[in-house]
């Protein structure tokens, strides 16, 4: 679950899905020379100077995100990331935007399960200004209780927003919810309204406290500045900053590898029927998550991909199709979630679905087809390096979740490496009958009825 | 081709620097380093031609990234849909990439996704779109099927059953939001039965009332190259880009009939206004509440005061936002637009927020529109909303896609391509006044209108004692056809 402050289009597969980068014939993947430097109190600095615009993008990417949340405060990682906007230790509550909206940038941030982004985009002559700031608020805050409540209420409105009022909100979250465990992924980082009641002013101060240390920040600056000149800022205004000596606390729950398939039914105020499946696949710096990515591209990427001419146009089952890599820094999802197209069954959309997983597994792709899916990656890896927030936003990945900042260029030559046989291997390994959980989500009226139980794979053969 | 530093650009920043937030002159606590002085802006140059069949080519080069776009716009949309066919142009649009005279439609997927592009068409109001966005080593192969698309579609049978049903099921699944079923009465609220009124990807009656020969007529009419604009943008020179537009729609003819003229006044119908409708939509998890009416078209002389006066409202600082979301809580955003067209668009407020709050809502984006005109902007205020127009201009034109729509939009409209040179200084010229003048003539809070998509039960009672006026719709009577938005009473 990924949840940001703002209200933008910002969906999880933009940022992480698009990691893999493959070297077509003719196209040159631009480098990114970047500077790494490590300051004696931890905090680990990322710079790239980039010109092409008089802009500069600077990030923090604080390790901790939703799996940190405290016992019975689900959702609290990303509360927590929009009272970062409230009072810190020298600025009053929105300071933020007015030193970067007001000047014509802009600012956001992002909660997902591992990581809690902070990022602005400003004019470039505003960049000490910025490492001032983010300095300030990872110094301390200094929140009150109505600021507090206020900004609470609207975390509410944001559940309220993408949970309960779209159709399909609730299936995303159910699946989620569903697919661990004991693992803390378990928990969707949106949270409930009922533990965003329960979090107090208090549990903020902790949190702060516990997670917002420079020996787990790393800042990420790329766009126009001068390299002396920053590391002269730096030195001046992240370097003070105290390391504290306490622990730091990391999640330590392993997910059990699952025995037998999950079958599970959710009723809600959908139209048409969906239905999901869930596999574990591992953490995202494994070396099999290069051919997942291809897999992914395969399966849903355009409308020449399998799932979508199998269930989309060719036999009309399915009004949308798609599937995701979700990866992440522990166990990760492999997810495919079908919207049934008007009139049709739950049960065929499954079959369906388990009939391209089945394909993927017996016959190697072609040469051709492998070669479409790795163009598709890298245009959509050049789209995002368009700008120097999302060059920020590669290179961060690389160096948190990745935990090799050079992967940001490095990661082209594994994908090339990935074979027709790979592709077929991790099908096969991971996508196995014991390994799957299945849940349709079905329209509240269709309770009355003989209701649907999502088949068994059994069954299907 | 060259790019050139841009002068005003440059005194833009120049303005922008000697701007100091106000938060920095605070004392009692340490203080921000203030900026340092600014940097220039480069935007690149369009070049153009118009070739002999008539079609406008307009290119804009820019090497930083190696991706290029191709954008083809022929000048009309939605809005030329017959009245008993919403949706015809939309789904005119969206059937050229299922099939031509060469090529099947699961055979154009094939070869553009080969290329690691994206195909897109759709209609819009005004214009309908067919774009390729690829590496820039493969713009060729990727113009040769976009021309392909527009000039030589097929509308075969099956595909226009199959994206019908498509439609069908997309609209089933706006229905169950309440946010798109808001936006889709509010267009019937606005415009009435006028060609804006209309959801522009059809209603259920609508959809199944379009005909293979309706879409193939529709084509035939508007699809022409004396009525079309072609715009390429990024990693390409001109000429090149000059060369692979003569290649692919040099032989484009021009039909020999006259083209229609785009028709005017399509909101000469004295509109309804004042409007408050509530459609019930009990199992709403949230309600959406709208301010909508009309607003301008994208040639008014008020142009660049509408934009900044949007500005003051909207985005995360603005006024709608401060009061609804930061100030209250109650809601995750709420937000303004100002949506130019051919003829007058409309002005829309919006906030999603829980069912209970509805009738507040409504109330505040009713005062925060009076409020222009009476407590317009002071420079302090105002400064920072025009940075933040500045702002997102400049980096939405450093995306190809950004600049390439930008142009076209641009040329869409009959404006000048150079106008991208001319948005900062025009938009710094505007003031206090300026503002107090367009809210006072164009944004009447007496003559906009209310719409909320939620569980009526919770917010009714208090909105009725707000608006007395207020029509209750249950979701099940909503009929998108007309602007009555009520199904007709079985005798």
């Amino acid at each position: 679950m990924l949840t940001i402050r703002l209200m933008r289009p910002f969906l999880f597969a933009c940022l992480f899905l698009m990691a893999p980068i493959f070297l077509a014939a003719q196209t040159k993947m631009p480098q990114l020379t970047f500077k790494d430097r490590t300051l004696p109190n931890g905090a680990r600095v990322l710079s790239a100077v980039d010109r092409s615009s008089p802009t500069v993008a600077i990030q923090v990417w604080y390790h901790v995100g939703s799996k940190d949340d405290p016992q019975s405060r689900s959702g609290f990682a990303h509360l927590f990331e929009h009272i970062m906007f409230k009072s810190t230790k020298n600025m009053k509550s929105e300071m933020m935007d007015r030193l970067t909206e007001d000047v014509g940038g802009f600012n956001n941030a992002f909660t997902a399960d591992d990581v809690t982004v902070y990022y602005e985009v400003v004019p470039s002559n505003y960049l000490e200004t910025l490492i001032w700031a983010e300095a300030d608020r990872l110094s301390g805050l200094n929140v009150d209780d109505p600021n507090f409540k206020s900004e609470r209420d609207v975390v509410k409105e944001e559940y309220r927003q993408g949970v309960l009022a779209p159709p399909y909100g609730m299936f995303e979250y159910l699946l989620q919810q569903k697919s661990f465990k004991e693992h803390p992924y378990k928990r969707p980082g949106i949270g409930s309204i009922e533990d965003l009641d329960a979090a107090t002013l208090k549990d903020v101060q902790e949190f702060h406290t516990t997670y917002y240390r420079p020996d787990n920040a790393t800042f990420v600056i790329v766009g126009d500045f001068d390299q002396q000149q920053l590391d002269a800022w730096v030195d001046k205004y992240l370097v003070p900053i105290a390391k504290p000596n306490r622990p730091l606390p990391r999640v330590q729950t392993k997910e059990p590898a699952r025995t037998a398939e999950a079958r599970l039914t959710e009723y809600g105020k959908n139209d048409l029927p969906a239905v999901g499946l869930t596999y574990l696949i591992p953490r995202q710096a494994d070396a099999d998550s290069d051919a997942l990515r291809i897999a992914d591209a395969l399966l849903s990427s355009g409308e020449s991909s399998r799932l979508y001419h199998a269930l989309v146009y060719d036999q009309q089952l399915a009004a949308e199709v798609n599937s995701s890599a979700d990866l992440r820094e522990d166990v990760s999802l492999f997810v495919l979630t079908a919207v049934l197209s008007e009139g049709k069954k739950a049960e065929d959309a499954q079959k369906s679905l388990l009939a391209e997983i089945k394909k993927l597994q017996d016959t190697p792709v072609s040469a051709a087809e492998l070669e479409k899916a790795k163009n598709q990656l890298i245009t959509d890896q050049l789209r995002q390096r368009e700008t120097s927030n999302g060059k920020a936003l590669a290179l961060g990945e690389a160096a948190v979740l990745l935990g090799d900042a050079a992967r940001v260029n490095t990661d082209l030559s594994r994908l090339q490496a990935v074979t027709a046989a790979d592709v077929q291997r991790v099908m096969k390994k991971y996508f196995s009958d014991a390994n799957r959980l299945v849940l349709y989500y079905l329209p509240e009226a269709s309770k009355t009825g003989s209701a649907a139980k999502p088949v068994a794979q059994k069954e299907e053969n | 081709m060259m790019k050139r530093v841009n002068s005003f650009a440059l005194l833009c920043v120049c303005l922008l620097a000697g701007f100091v937030p106000s938060v920095l002159s605070q004392t009692s606590q340490a203080t921000p380093p203030p900026p340092a002085a600014p940097r220039s802006v480069t935007f690149p140059k369009p070049a153009e031609r118009v070739l002999p069949n008539g079609l406008r080519v307009i290119v804009v080069p820019r090497s930083n990234t190696p991706l290029a776009s191709a954008l083809l716009l022929v000048k009309n949309g939605g809005e030329v849909d017959p009245p008993e066919l919403a949706g015809l142009a939309d789904m005119t649009a969206n059937l050229l990439t299922k099939g031509t005279s060469t090529r099947s439609a699961t055979q154009i997927a094939e070869e553009v996704e080969s290329l690691g592009g994206a195909l897109d068409s759709g209609a819009r109001w005004d214009a309908s779109t067919a774009n390729v966005g690829v590496m820039a080593a493969k713009i060729g192969p990727a113009m040769a099927i976009l021309a392909d698309v527009v000039r030589q579609p097929t509308f075969a049978a099956d595909e226009v059953e199959r994206l019908r049903q498509q439609y069908i099921d997309n609209l089933t699944l706006a229905l169950g939001q309440p946010g798109s079923v808001a936006r889709f009465v509010a267009g019937r609220v606005v415009f009435g039965d006028s060609p804006y009124g209309h959801p522009i990807s059809g209603t259920a009656e609508s959809l199944a009332r379009i005909s293979r020969d309706d879409i193939a007529k529709m084509h035939a009419k508007f699809y022409r190259p004396d009525n079309a604009i072609l715009v390429i943008g990024g990693d390409i020179t001109a000429v090149n880009g000059f060369a692979l537009a003569t290649r692919y729609f040099g032989d484009w003819k021009k039909p020999t009939t006259a083209l229609l003229p785009v028709s005017a006044a399509m909101t000469s119908e004295p509109m309804k206004t004042g409007r408050v409708v509530v459609i019930d939509k009990p199992d709403a998890g949230q309600a959406a509440v709208y301010l909508a009416r009309v607003g301008i078209d994208r040639k008014d002389a008020d142009y660049f005061r509408g934009i900044v006066t949007n500005s003051v409202l909207s985005g995360y600082s603005g006024r709608l936002n401060q009061e609804i979301r930061i100030k209250r809580g109650l809601s995750y955003g709420a937000a303004s637009t100002l949506e130019t067209r051919r003829d007058v668009g409309p002005f829309i407020a919006t906030a999603q927020t829980k069912n209970e709050s509805g009738a507040q809502v409504a109330d505040l984006l009713m005062g925060e529109i009076s409020r222009l005109a009476t407590a317009p902007p002071a420079d302090a205020e105002l400064t920072p909303r025009k940075a933040v127009l500045i702002g997102n201009f400049s980096r939405n034109l450093e995306t190809v896609n950004g600049l390439v729509t930008q142009i076209g939009t641009l040329a869409l409209y009959g404006l000048s391509l150079d106008e991208i040179n001319r948005y900062i200084t025009n938009v710094q010229a505007i003031t206090t006044g300026d503002v107090q003048k367009f809210a006072d003539a164009k944004l009447d809070a007496k003559t906009s209108n209310i719409i909320i998509v939620g569980n009526a039960k919770a917010f009714l009672t208090a909105l009725q004692k707000q608006f007395p006026n207020v029509e209750v719709i249950p979701i099940t009577e909503l009929d998108l056809n007309t602007a009555l938005l009520r199904k007709k009473q079985q005798p």
